[in-house]
């Protein structure tokens, strides 16, 4: 498998990555939408329904402060192409999840990409989760400059 | 030591308020005094001196005495926790996507 890390630099808020894989992307759409296949290469999942505004989770260890659940959403479903959901954790990470699906004559061009990285804040700080919305990624980047 | 999640939490309640964040990435431009944020922000000089000390104790700035003025830069580590989390998933997914390809091998 060729891997190429298709982050750009002044947009450090998503991570993005193509995976080229040796597999024609019907197969690699049943190992994303297959809950017992999901299990396999990703994270137990539970409550998987492929619909447009479904609801699922995926469960990891416990962790200190997380109860291991990354709470899940699905936005775009458009089979053999595109899978798009939402990827939260807690109430300190709103994230979304794209995969994007492309034969080539090798298999499948598996794009992935990961945006929204604006620490979304605690609750109990009441009114913040939308200001960090609003800062965008160009906190971060700025501060990847800084650092 | 703080923990990853208290550190976090520091950086996210110091940068949520709006002052604290431009007065934030203001020092990003570069070293300045109290008086200098004072004129800047047209804050008084007490509310600017105690954004500093939320920003200071978060590990976001820190503070320089030059003769009577303390002059306050960016902490250069002082963002790492956040930008721990994206690398986090960097290594999340790259390791992942190895075990999609093994299971699509496996997979009739």
């Amino acid at each position: 498998m060729s891997v190429t890390d298709t982050t750009a630099k002044e947009q450090s808020a998503a991570l993005a990555f193509e995976f080229d894989l040796r597999h024609p992307p019907e197969k690699v759409w049943r190992a994303l939408t297959d809950p017992v296949l999901l299990a396999e290469w990703l994270l137990p999942v539970a409550e998987l329904q492929l619909a447009h505004g479904a609801e699922f989770m995926f469960r990891t260890q416990l962790q200190p402060g997380w109860d291991g659940t990354v709470n899940c959403r699905f936005v775009e479903i458009e089979p053999l192409r595109k899978l798009k959901y939402t990827w939260v954790v807690g109430d300190f990470l709103d994230t979304v999840v794209t995969f994007t699906l492309t034969p080539i004559p090798t298999g499948t061009r598996l794009s992935l990409v990961q945006s929204g990285f604006t620490p979304a804040q605690k609750q109990n700080f009441g009114g913040a989760r939308y200001g960090w919305r609003m800062m965008g990624g160009k906190l971060v980047a700025l501060l990847e400059r800084t650092t | 030591m703080m923990t990853a999640a208290a550190a976090e939490d520091r950086i996210f309640q110091a940068l949520v308020d709006p002052s604290r964040r431009a007065i934030f990435v203001s020092l990003t431009r570069g070293e300045a005094a109290v008086k200098d944020l004072t004129k800047r922000f047209d804050i008084s000089q007490p509310a600017i001196s105690q954004h500093l000390a939320t920003l200071k104790d978060a590990g976001l700035v820190s503070g320089r005495r030059e003769g009577r003025c303390v002059y306050y830069r960016v902490e250069p580590k002082g963002m790492k926790p956040l930008i721990d989390w994206v690398a986090h998933y960097r290594a999340f997914w790259t390791e992942h996507a190895d075990r999609l390809e093994r299971l699509l091998d496996r997979m009739a």
